[in-house]
């Protein structure tokens, strides 16, 4: 309150620059080509200040939105701003430069006014395909970041005076299906033009310095909420680990995440230095990865409500450990550590904390994109088409409820693809969609049920990949409550042989061969009691 | 002078307005009276009895309705059972499967489905995506799954089964077999044929338990009203709809009421020229905006309502929960305006119904635009001490003046609205700098010259009868019928007899009510839209066109509106997706009522002092709307008040009224 600028005007601009970042995501889904963004909504936008600290999001990913502030950072440090010019566009999915796997592009639009850098908008989006050893650009098998598809470092492909065609071409010529993904480029262009267009009328109305100073405002309002959120937590040290199932290497040996925290006056500290060293296979997790669940799991447990910006981060402390699982070596694999390994980081949080505030936590619930990929040609058309489906299981109970079905928990929040669209865009033919009755976890409250879904395949031969967690860890209970059933695979073949799928697997299919999707169910809270015997 | 009268009436949940014009001299009357929320027919009657009309002096009845939106909102739903495709009961519990709050995890992610699963029924048959039978419905099948409905005794069944609308035949055989045994039937490959099994499963489960209500209120209305009025509903793509065609399709009523305001916006845009309009509708807990171009309402059919989806064709309005009740709060260092509101129960403090936590209203008042000395309606008396000492407990803790807080929450409330503004332009590749306002509702004349100036936009419109605008919007509205076909044709492979074709058949099936109502068939018009999108795209993009369409004018201006909305066009092959087509008949229902044009000699308004900026009050002159002589001009400071409304005109604001009593207001350009 301290501010220079009166409190109405810092809200108003609030509202305006999270117009905009809204904005960007509906340019996207409009315009976007792939199935992946259209229908099922994997994308975030964002805007930062010049210094890439986080000032506004639309209402996307948590596993996009925690990543986009580092992003902008780590992209400075490789491009200094003197190289930036109004009208440029920057794409990148380089993990070291505060990214999370190599799908989620982002492009990064500096924004100027007066003549000097004053924003960055950022919209970023999952590609069907970059690249890579396998179709989908999941390689359960990688060993290694090359064989994960193509690696782009900060690139501008978009000046003011237009495309820069030979750069799109060298990265149209390394993915798998080229017109739709250059659709999808524009769009996330489209996207940032809008962003651009729109902070430029917010500049002008209302003067840049006092849009600046609106935007410390915001950061200081944030990291002050923040710290009043922390206080409401019981100060001490907590200690919490989830495992992982495998890393898909072969050994089928769990791999751990392990937490420290320490609740201060205010602040709070999260040390991952006890979690095991990186995985062979693709599940290892950038630290931005690990930053982004932090973030999450504090602001769903103690202040929902908060502006998420980078002043929210302010007193958060997050300790990862060059070497481990959190902080790879740059050639490790990561393509499942975005979605599978951030869950499990949230759920060694919650675990953490179950002694002190079981009443503010939800259950384990079925942490796990559930992600299942179907390639081959279509041979209605001949046209070759990947589908990138993630399955949503139980929700954890909480002490006063039950856990709800068949819905994404915590860092994920993509949809479904509707059967319809399924049927007309890929050789597969979905026999059944059915809640997976009795797979919550029993308790006083009961974990939510997972789904089935039963995919045919039309085609004479498709590819799947699955990169699947809690097929042998299930999700957890919370103060005795029962865990809810594991995620299970099932390939019916066509000629009659039935076989369990493993969690990241790849595997050739026939034309009428059943592919059987089981989500796991959401953990129960508190024991049965007595009367529910 | 009996059946002389042509009525229009919009049911709202707190007022019924009406407007009437007698169809011999001209004659205008006008009430807003309460709803009775329980008998919408004792509304309709206790309107008539305000502006002294019998029912059987009524010809035509012209009828906007919010029953079905707060059916749904309010949860009075019938009973329904669902009939899916063997597998597919659950789809409506998984539904999208993606949670609606990111952060909040006491929220439960998704709201339960319209149907319990006891009341999910399965059916052997199957249909592929290219219309296919798979696996075909059997005559013993529809007799046991239409026994087991029977079972369940309820009033409504909705059938949604697999990829219907590529091919009809199953759920139109058993659909037949049903209206046998079960008083309604929604099927939903009549109700929204297009692809996505949730959404049309959810839309045609609304549209089921609607069914049961709508009809009961149909029937009574129909007995009460008698043989020789004419009743027309208001539907939610912004014309009117015969009551049986509203008894089969209840959820085409759901927008009803907003539709009926934006309608009538569309007159008074085309009335005055506007090219392009935006209307804002600002009531007590609610705002709603929308596009008028050319004085056509923009439709679009893909919306939400009471957070479900519903595929229908409906006049694209953003609703959001800002509005007079809205509440002032503090968060951490932040002071937030809704979306909570105080509703109508307590209502904001100043109603002295109990409220305590400060509203919009509140600030209005503290500011003076609102006036304490006049009843509200005729009931309600605004008191300033409570508004004060709501604004007081949050502008202690930011250590300000009340006026100072007051006109926070006042602009607060605005940059929501102008969200919501935002977002209706976005959609429609509008610049909003170069439209008009209109402003109506209770509250949107009292915020719309300090929101046009957020905008940059320099002429607002209150137009007369703004209080009682969806009922005016009901009554001059044209009778319109619009349909929408799937096309899909490529600009590679252009058909163009094939499309003429189509677009006869349904120009033919549009027309005949208006004929059948004693329209000549060259007295109908007709607006052709095409929906145009790139291959693999979802978002269309509309081109309006004459016919027979020109391949080359589509392209054009496909690319032309492209590059406006999204600043690039490629050279890949583009797709006309959906043909769109409204065929209507004007009503001649046009009210001209001509206002005084010479100013009272000696008119002394009475003075209040009223808040502008934070430092001091000025001095600012209060005039009765009905006063107004045309083109006089007033410079703001001011504010024009009739009983239901207050114009705020700030300082550096010019505001006269036209010949027709249409207040038009210069805001000054951008602040």
């Amino acid at each position: 309150m301290n501010s220079p600028i009166n409190p109405f005007t810092v809200e108003v601009i609030r509202n305006a620059l999270t117009a905009i970042a809204e904005e960007m995501s509906l340019v996207v889904m409009r315009s976007a080509r792939s199935p992946l963004l259209r229908e099922a909504g994997d994308l975030s936008s964002a805007l930062t200040d010049a210094n890439g600290d986080l000032i506004a999001q639309g209402r996307d990913i948590p596993a996009h939105l925690g990543v986009m502030g580092s992003t902008v950072q780590e992209f400075l440090k490789r491009v200094p701003a003197a190289q930036l010019s109004p009208g440029d566009v920057w794409f990148l999915n380089l993990p070291e430069v505060g990214g999370n796997h190599l799908p989620d592009v982002k492009a990064v639009r500096p924004i100027f006014a007066e003549g000097a850098l004053q924003a960055f908008a950022v919209s970023l989006a999952h590609w069907a395909d970059i690249g890579g050893a396998r179709p989908g650009s999941y390689v359960p098998e990688a060993r290694d970041a090359w064989q994960e598809g193509l690696r782009i470092p900060p690139l501008r492909v978009f000046t003011a005076a237009g495309t820069e065609h030979e750069k799109l071409n060298l990265i149209l010529a390394n993915v798998r299906g080229a017109r739709e993904r250059e659709g999808d480029i524009l769009a996330q262009m489209a996207s940032t033009r809008s962003a651009d267009e729109r902070l430029a009328e917010v500049f002008e109305r209302y003067g840049v310095a006092t849009v600046q100073a609106a935007i410390r405002d915001l950061h200081d309002q944030s990291e002050a909420e923040m710290r009043t959120a922390l206080r409401s937590l019981p100060p001490g040290s907590y200690q919490g680990e989830d495992w992982l199932d495998d890393d898909g290497a072969g050994d089928e040996v769990p791999i751990a995440v392990r937490v420290r925290i320490e609740i201060g006056d205010g602040e709070a500290t999260f040390d991952f230095s006890d979690s095991d060293d990186a995985a062979r296979g693709p599940l290892n997790a950038t630290p931005f990865t690990a930053a982004a669940s932090v973030f999450y799991a504090v602001k769903a447990i103690a202040g929902p409500d908060i502006q998420p910006n980078a002043g929210c981060a302010r007193p958060l402390t997050i300790i990862t450990r060059p070497g481990s699982l959190l902080n790879p070596p740059l050639e490790r694999p990561v393509v499942g550590g975005n979605h599978e390994t951030s869950q499990r980081i949230v759920d060694a949080i919650f675990r953490a904390m179950e002694p002190v505030i079981a009443r503010r936590l939800t259950a384990g619930c079925s942490t796990t994109s559930g992600l299942l990929l179907f390639s081959g040609r279509d041979p209605r058309n001949g046209r070759w088409t990947t589908l990138y489906e993630v399955h949503g299981g139980g929700e954890g109970a909480r002490v006063d409820r039950d856990g709800m079905p068949a819905v994404r928990p915590h860092m994920s929040n993509v949809m479904n693809t509707p059967a319809e669209m399924i049927e007309a865009n890929y050789p597969i033919l979905i026999e059944r969609q059915a809640l997976r009755r009795g797979s919550g976890g029993a308790g006083h409250h009961c974990g939510g049920d997972g789904q089935v879904r039963v995919y045919r395949v039309l085609a004479p031969e498709m590819e799947l990949t699955t990169m699947i967690e809690r097929c042998r860890i299930p999700p957890f209970g919370l103060c005795g409550g029962a865990p809810g059933a594991t995620f299970r695979i099932t390939l019916e073949r066509a000629c009659g042989e039935t076989l369990q799928l493993a969690g990241k697997t790849s595997v050739r299919l026939a034309h009428g061969d059943r592919v059987i999707m089981e989500s796991s169910g959401g953990g129960g809270y508190g024991p049965v009691t007595a009367k529910q015997i | 002078m009996a059946r002389s009268w042509k009525v229009g009436i919009d049911i709202g949940g707190t007022f019924t307005d009406v407007i009437a014009v007698n169809a011999e001299d001209g004659a205008v009357r006008t009430a807003k009276v309460q709803s009775r929320s329980s008998d919408p027919v004792a509304s309709i009657a206790s309107a008539y009895r305000a502006v002294d009309i019998d029912w059987a002096d009524v010809a035509d009845l012209m009828h906007g309705t919010t029953m079905a939106t707060n059916a749904i909102v309010e949860d009075r739903l019938a009973p329904v059972a669902l009939i899916a495709t063997e597998g597919f009961r659950d789809t409506l519990e998984i539904g999208r499967q993606n949670r609606r709050e990111l952060y909040r995890l006491e929220v439960t992610p998704k709201l339960p489905p319209l149907v319990p699963a006891t009341h999910r029924l399965e059916v052997t048959e199957r249909i592929d995506a290219e219309g296919r039978v798979l696996t075909p419905l059997t005559d013993t099948e529809i007799e046991r799954v239409t026994k087991a409905t029977e079972d369940l005794g309820v009033p409504a069944v909705a059938v949604a089964l697999q990829q219907c609308f590529a091919n009809t035949e199953h759920e139109a055989r058993l659909g037949r077999r049903l209206q046998t045994a079960v008083p309604y039937v929604a099927l939903s490959h009549r109700i929204s044929p297009e692809p996505r099994e949730f959404e049309r499963t959810n839309t045609t489960v609304l549209n089921a338990a609607l069914m049961p209500l709508t009809a009961g209120y149909l029937d009574k209305l129909e007995q009460t009203a008698g043989d020789s009025t004419n009743l027309h509903l208001f539907h939610s793509a912004g014309g009117m709809s015969s009551i049986e065609a509203v008894k089969d399709r209840p959820l085409a009523l759901a927008l009803s009421g907003p539709a009926a305001g934006v309608a009538a916006a569309g007159r008074i845009a085309e009335e005055l020229g506007l090219t392009q309009a935006i209307g804002f509708d600002m009531g007590g807990t609610t705002t709603d905006t929308c596009v008028v171009i050319d004085g056509k309402v923009q439709i679009g059919g893909n919306q939400r309502l009471a957070e479900r989806p519903v595929r229908q064709l409906m006049v694209a309005v953003e609703s959001i929960g800002a509005g007079g009740g809205s509440i002032a709060r503090i968060q951490g260092q932040a002071i937030r305006v809704g979306p909570d509101s105080a509703g109508a129960d307590p209502g904001p403090a100043c109603y002295g119904f109990g409220g305590e936590q400060p509203t919009v209203a509140d600030a209005n008042l503290v500011l003076g635009y609102l006036n304490s000395e006049r009843l509200l309606g005729d009931s309600i008396r605004l008191d300033p001490q409570l508004a004060l000492a709501a604004t007081r407990k949050i502008a202690n803790a930011f250590n300000v003046s009340d006026q100072e807080m007051a006109l926070g929450i006042y602009r607060i409330a605005n940059a929501n609205m102008a969200r919501a503004l935002r977002r209706v332009a976005v959609e429609r590749g509008i610049d909003a700098r170069a439209c008009t306002l209109i402003a109506f509702g209770g509250a949107g004349p009292m915020h719309a010259v300090a929101l046009a100036r957020e905008f940059g936009i320099a002429h607002v419109v209150v137009p007369k009868f703004s209080s009682v605008f969806s009922a005016l919007g009901c009554l001059t509205a044209e009778l319109s019928y619009t349909e929408q076909h799937a096309v899909r044709i490529s600009s590679t492979a252009w058909q163009a007899d094939e499309f003429e074709d189509i677009r006869q058949q349904m120009y033919a099936r549009l027309a005949r009510p208006l004929t059948a109502a004693g329209h000549a068939l060259d007295s109908l018009q007709a607006r052709h839209v095409a929906l145009i999108r790139y291959a693999g795209q979802s978002g269309t993009v509309e081109v309006a066109f004459t016919p027979p369409a020109d391949h080359n004018a589509l392209d054009a201006e496909f690319k032309a509106q492209h590059q406006r909305l999204y600043g690039f066009v490629t050279d890949e092959p583009w797709e006309l997706e959906t043909l769109r087509l409204t065929v209507s008949a004007a009503t001649g229902n046009d009210i001209n009522v001509p206002v005084a044009t010479a100013a009272p000699a000696t008119m002394v308004a009475p003075e209040t002092q009223c808040w502008f900026d934070r430092d001091r009050s000025v001095t600012t002159p209060r005039y009765p709307r009905e006063t107004l002589a045309a083109k006089q001009k007033i410079e703001g400071p001011a504010i024009i008040e009739d009983q239901w409304s207050t114009t705020v005109v700030p300082p550096g604001a010019t505001a006269w009224s036209d010949l027709s009593g249409h207040i038009h207001i210069d805001t000054g350009g951008a602040a």
